[in-house]
């Protein structure tokens, strides 16, 4: 005889629990994440060259300026510089102070700095 | 008796005290320091356009003879002289501001975008001045205005 209550229902059914997103999802999902990083990427590097042109302008603006600045401390050397090869080769006859030892009239930055 | 000193390896690198010689006439250096300017460099480009091309023509012409120029160069110096007045009497907290953010963020202009444009709208409706980087793409907002830049600090 059955019990009181019926028997219990035959499990017939797969038992297959949730097992995360499918593949498809995790794939569509991870290619999301990536196209949204390049994006990134793509921007951050236009975005770089604009900041390297800026970085470079500013520089490009202070040239003068410092060349200037340069340019007098260099010309105050060469003056002393000029000066003191005068006094010391006043006694020798045929020198000519300043004077290239290329046969050229280009200017050259001098070799030497000081001869102390 | 004298010795010979090599200058290149002595403890102190050698000055010349000599001064300039009295027919170049006298100018006062800048004497700021890389931050300052810095922050200042796109309104020394705006303010002395003129004489900082002249100067630079100049140099071009002379092939690197420092004496062919002095005279270009201390306009150069005197401008950005009185371009660097004119910012410390007109905007002065907001350039201290910006200088020292520069000087707090290894120099980086992008670090430095809340306090540049607050100096940027200063120097505008002070002095007329606007800082345009030559050359960027038409028609895109400057880098110096975009709103949310994917560069910036660590720390917002």
């Amino acid at each position: 005889m059955p019990p009181p209550g019926g028997f219990e229902a035959v499990k017939y059914k797969r038992n297959l629990p949730f097992r995360g997103p499918s593949g498809l999802v995790i794939l569509g999902a991870v290619t999301a994440v990536c196209a949204y990083g390049f994006y990134r990427v793509g921007k951050g590097n236009l975005e770089k060259r604009e900041l390297q042109r800026e970085k470079v302008w500013s520089r490009i603006h202070l040239v003068p300026l410092l060349l200037a600045e340069g340019d007098r401390d260099t010309y105050r050397r060469q003056q002393a510089a000029l000066e003191r090869e005068k006094e010391i080769m006043k006694d020798v006859k045929g020198w000519e102070p300043g004077k290239s030892v290329y046969n050229n009239a280009r200017y050259r930055a001098a070799e030497s700095i000081v001869v102390l | 008796m004298s010795t010979f000193h090599d200058s290149a390896s002595g403890s102190q690198p050698y000055k010349d005290p000599t001064p300039l010689p009295d027919n170049i006439p006298k100018v006062q250096e800048l004497g700021a320091t890389s931050a300052p300017l810095k922050s200042a460099a796109f309104f020394i480009g705006a303010y002395c356009k003129e004489y900082n091309e002249d100067f630079m023509l100049c140099k071009n012409e002379s092939r690197g003879d420092p004496a062919h120029c002095l005279k270009e160069g201390r306009r150069v110096t005197r401008c950005a002289t009185d371009l660097i007045t004119k910012m410390r009497e007109n905007c002065l907290e907001k350039f201290d501001a910006h200088w020292n953010c520069l000087e707090l963020n290894n120099q980086e202009y992008f670090a430095c975008r809340k306090p540049e444009r607050a100096l940027n709208k200063c120097m505008f409706d002070k002095l007329g001045l606007t800082k345009t980087i030559p050359g960027s793409p038409q028609g895109k907002t400057p880098i110096h205005e975009v709103a949310s830049p994917v560069y910036t600090t660590v720390q917002r």
